[in-house]
C-alpha cells in the first residue's frame, strides 16, 4: 500500500535567511499548497499542519527522537534525554521532574521569582526607554533557572553564555571546528561549576534538580545528571525570555487587549497567546524509524521530518485569524510545549513565572508601560524565534 | 455506546458518549469538555489530564498504571486516593455512565 504513494514534493527556493527573517509567510503557503514539503536548503521534510505535527510527537516509536546525525552530542559532550526514547528518556526525565512540578513552584520557585523580578525591575530608570529584552527578559529567565537548576553561583552572563554556546554547537549542522571549541569551553566551565555545587548540595540538600538528582536513592549516572542539566541551561533560558518579550509585544500593540486583561486577571491567556503567536521553539526533528505514509505522501525510514509548532500554531483549520495576536481566543490548542513524552518538562515552570508572576508584577509596578515604535522591534529566529530588541519606555 | 459524565469543579455535569477503546482524555478532548487539557497526548509527560474517579467507580475503574503516580504528584491539583490521569483510564463496555470528577487546575 505505502509504495503507491509518491515521495513528498522537493522545494528548492526557501532559503534559510528567509526562515530566520519571517518564516510565516512560507508556513502560510506551505499549508495550503503543500503541508508535507521536502526543503532542500534544510534537509528536512516540512510538516506544517497540526495535525501532522501532533501525530508525530506523540508517536515516538515511528518518529524517534534518537538522531544520531545531529550535532547536539559533540556540542553537549554526551547524549542528553532530549535524544532518547522509550524507558530509559523516561527514567531520566523523572529524575528531575520533582523541582519543576507545580508544588515545588509554588512553595520554592514562585517566591523566588518574586524576589528576583523586584530586584531587576528595581535597577530600571522610570521614564526613559529600556531595552526590556535586554536587561530584564533574558537575564531574568536566566537567574531563576540558576536557581531551579542547583547552580546560583552561576552569573547571569554564565548562564547566558554557555546556554547560546550549547545551542550554537547543537545548530553546528556544518562542523564547523569553531562552535564546537566554543561549546567544548562551556563544558568544561560547567563540569566545575556541577561539580562543586554537587558537594555542596550533597552536604546540604535543596528542591533543585541537581540535588534531588544527585540525592536520589537510586539516582541516574553522574555524567547523565551532568548532560541533562546541560540541556536544561541549553533550553531553558530563550524560551522563557522570547516568551516575556512576544507577549509584551502582543499585549503593548493591542492596548485595548492590554486593558481587558489587566481588568480580568487574564494573564495566564495572555501567556498562552503570546506562545501561540510566536513560538519560542518553533521546529523540533525526528527520525523516521519505519516507512509510513503522512498526508499521502511516502516517507521513508531514515527521513528526518521537521514539526513545524510554530505552523501548527497558525493553522487555519484551528484558529481563526491566526496572524492576529488575540487573548481572549476561545479555545487556544497551541503545540508550543510540545507533545507526546518529550512535552517540554519546563511548562509549569514557565507558567506559573512568566505567566502568574511577571506580567501581573511587571504592570502593577509600570501601569503605564509603552513602547514608542513598535517598528524598531526586531524579530529573528527560524530553530528559536522572539523579538532581539524590546525598546519600551516604563511609567 | 458507553456514557461517560463529567463533572467539573462548580459541579457543572456534562454528559458525553465515546466508544470502547478510547481513553477518558481523548473522551474528553473530542467532546470540548472544558476542564482537561491533555497536552502531551497520553505520554504521561505532563499531568494536565487529572481526574477523580467518583466513588462509585473506583473499583471498576481498576488501578493506576505503571508511573502514573509519579506525574499524578506533579499535577496542578491536590492527589487524592481517587486521582488518575483520564489519559490511562480506557474506555470499556463496562465502564458505561462513569463520572469523573475535575480538578480545579490542570495547569
Amino acid at each position: 500500500m505505502l509504495s503507491t504513494s509518491a515521495r513528498a514534493p522537493i522545494d528548492e527556493t526557501i532559503t534559510l535567511e528567509q526562515l530566520t527573517l519571517d518564516p510565516y509567510p512560507t508556513y502560510k503557503r506551505l499549508r495550503a499548497e503543500a503541508p508535507v514539503m521536502r526543503v532542500k536548503s534544510v534537509g528536512r521534510t516540512f510538516l506544517t499542519k497540526a495535525a501532522d505535527t501532533k501525530r508525530v510527537k506523540e508517536d515516538p516509536v515511528t518518529f524517534s527522537s534518537n538522531d544520531p546525525h545531529t550535532p547536539m552530542k559533540k556540542a553537549f559532550q554526551a547524549t542528553t534525554l532530549m535524544r532518547k526514547d522509550g524507558k530509559e528518556h523516561m527514567r531520566e526525565r523523572m529524575a528531575m521532574m520533582s523541582a519543576l512540578m507545580p508544588k515545588t513552584i509554588v512553595e520554592v520557585w514562585q517566591p523566588l521569582y518574586r524576589d528576583i523580578v523586584a530586584e531587576y525591575l528595581d535597577r530600571l530608570p522610570r521614564g526613559e526607554i529600556v531595552d526590556f529584552h535586554k536587561d530584564i527578559s533574558d537575564p531574568v529567565a536566566a537567574r531563576i533557572l540558576a536557581h531551579i537548576l542547583g547552580i546560583p553561583e552561576a552569573s547571569d552572563a554564565d548562564m547566558q553564555r554557555w546556554s547560546q554556546t550549547l545551542i550554537d554547537g547543537a545548530g553546528n549542522f556544518g562542523n564547523l571546528p569553531g562552535p564546537f571549541a566554543d561549546s567544548d569551553r562551556a563544558n568544561a566551565e560547567m563540569n566545575k561549576v556541577l561539580a562543586a555545587a554537587t558537594e555542596r548540595l550533597k552536604a546540604t540538600p535543596d528542591r533543585s534538580a541537581l540535588s534531588v538528582m544527585v540525592n536520589a536513592e537510586d539516582p541516574i549516572p553522574y555524567s547523565q545528571i551532568v548532560a541533562n542539566i546541560k540541556i536544561a541551561v541549553g533550553g531553558g533560558i530563550n524560551e522563557p525570555r522570547d516568551a516575556l518579550s512576544t507577549i509584551l509585544f502582543g499585549l503593548l500593540t493591542n492596548p485595548d487587549q492590554l486593558e481587558a486583561v489587566k481588568a480580568e486577571e487574564k494573564w495566564g491567556a495572555a501567556f498562552e497567546e503570546g506562545v501561540r503567536w510566536c513560538a519560542p521553539i518553533q521546529v523540533s526533528s525526528r527520525l523516521v524509524t519505519e516507512d509510513t505514509e503522512i498526508r499521502d505522501c511516502f516517507i521513508p525510514k531514515g527521513d528526518v521530518v521537521m514539526t513545524i509548532q510554530a505552523s501548527a500554531n497558525h493553522d487555519e483549520e484551528l484558529f481563526e485569524h491566526p496572524e492576529k495576536f488575540d487573548a481572549f481566543r476561545a479555545s487556544n490548542p497551541h503545540q508550543s510545549f510540545g507533545g507526546g513524552p518529550h512535552h517540554c518538562a519546563g511548562t509549569h515552570v514557565s507558567r506559573r513565572t512568566v505567566g502568574q508572576v511577571m506580567l501581573p508584577m511587571l504592570f502593577e509596578r509600570f501601569p503605564n508601560i509603552e513602547l514608542p515604535d513598535p517598528s524598531a522591534v526586531m524579530w529573528r529566529g527560524f530553530g528559536f524565534r522572539g523579538p532581539i530588541n524590546l525598546p519600551l519606555r516604563l511609567a | 455506546m458507553p456514557k461517560v459524565t463529567f463533572v467539573a469543579s462548580d459541579g457543572t455535569r456534562t454528559d458525553v458518549d465515546t466508544q470502547a477503546g478510547t481513553c477518558a482524555m481523548r473522551t474528553a478532548l473530542g467532546q470540548n469538555v472544558t476542564g482537561i487539557i491533555g497536552e502531551c497526548g497520553g505520554a504521561m509527560a505532563c499531568a494536565t489530564c487529572h481526574v477523580y474517579v467518583d466513588a462509585d467507580w473506583v473499583e471498576q475503574v481498576g488501578p493506576r498504571k505503571d508511573g502514573e503516580i509519579d506525574l499524578l504528584e506533579f499535577a496542578a491539583s491536590e492527589m487524592k486516593d481517587e486521582s488518575r490521569l483520564s489519559c490511562q483510564i480506557e474506555i470499556t463496555d463496562a465502564l458505561d455512565g462513569l463520572v469523573l470528577h475535575l480538578p480545579e487546575a490542570q495547569i
